[in-house]
């Protein structure tokens, strides 16, 4: 039985549209198949790019960066964690993680402003200096981690 | 607050002359060996250090005070007789935006950190 499980953090991102279009590459892909190790190559470049292609086709000013893993089923641990510096307001990511009877596999999506980022003024800033738009560091995005331990 | 347009101020960082994927590299290796070296597969440790690695490499690369964006993955799997495959695709800007991974192991386990830089145009 395959099952997928979705774990969306983003502003301004239509989450549901990238989530819809990376699970059905996985599923093209992956479905109905047993992890076999001669193929696996092919399947992850295949996602990655599958649903790659699908998202720019959406015609989008954004940038998109994608990771795929694919984990056979076993007893041993395998843990995932990724954390981002960039701007709240407009960068976002989605996650797909999807798995069948003997392989575990997850999707990252990214998806950062592609220019022109809107950026805010904090306390901490050089504050005595007096502008409309004074370009700060980017906020970092919480830490988003991914456990597929054993069970 | 003063209003109106066209008021300039100094960039707090250099604009992006390209990635320094060696640079980037030697960041996240020194991270992981700090955190990793020496130890092995452990599960109750596993999230920590995972999280160790990706906030480490992403407060030293941020410290560069270069402008771009970052984006640090950390994977770490025990070493066991089953297979482990990761790929990633990226559709950016190539003359400005970059990339790099960091592939280290020990005796129980491997670890994949991604990192990627997406240059930040003002």
């Amino acid at each position: 039985m395959e099952e997928y499980h979705r774990h969306c953090d983003e502003v301004g991102f239509n989450a549901e549209e990238a989530h819809n279009i990376v699970k059905e590459c996985v599923d093209g892909v992956l479905g109905g198949e047993d992890y076999n190790h001669n193929n696996i190559n092919q399947w992850t470049a295949s996602i990655v790019e599958q649903s790659l292609t699908h998202l720019v086709k959406l015609g989008k000013a954004y940038k998109y960066i994608v990771t795929c893993a694919v984990v056979q089923k076993s007893a041993y641990g395998f843990h995932t964690a990724s954390s981002c510096f960039w701007d709240t307001t407009s960068d976002g990511t989605c996650t797909v993680r999807w798995e069948n009877r003997t392989m575990n596999c997850g999707v990252s999506l990214c998806r950062p402003g592609w220019s022109a980022v809107v950026f805010r003024l904090t306390a901490t800033s050089a504050s005595q200096v007096q502008a409309i738009l004074l370009p700060q560091p980017p906020e970092y995005l919480e830490l988003q981690a991914h456990a597929i331990t054993p069970g």
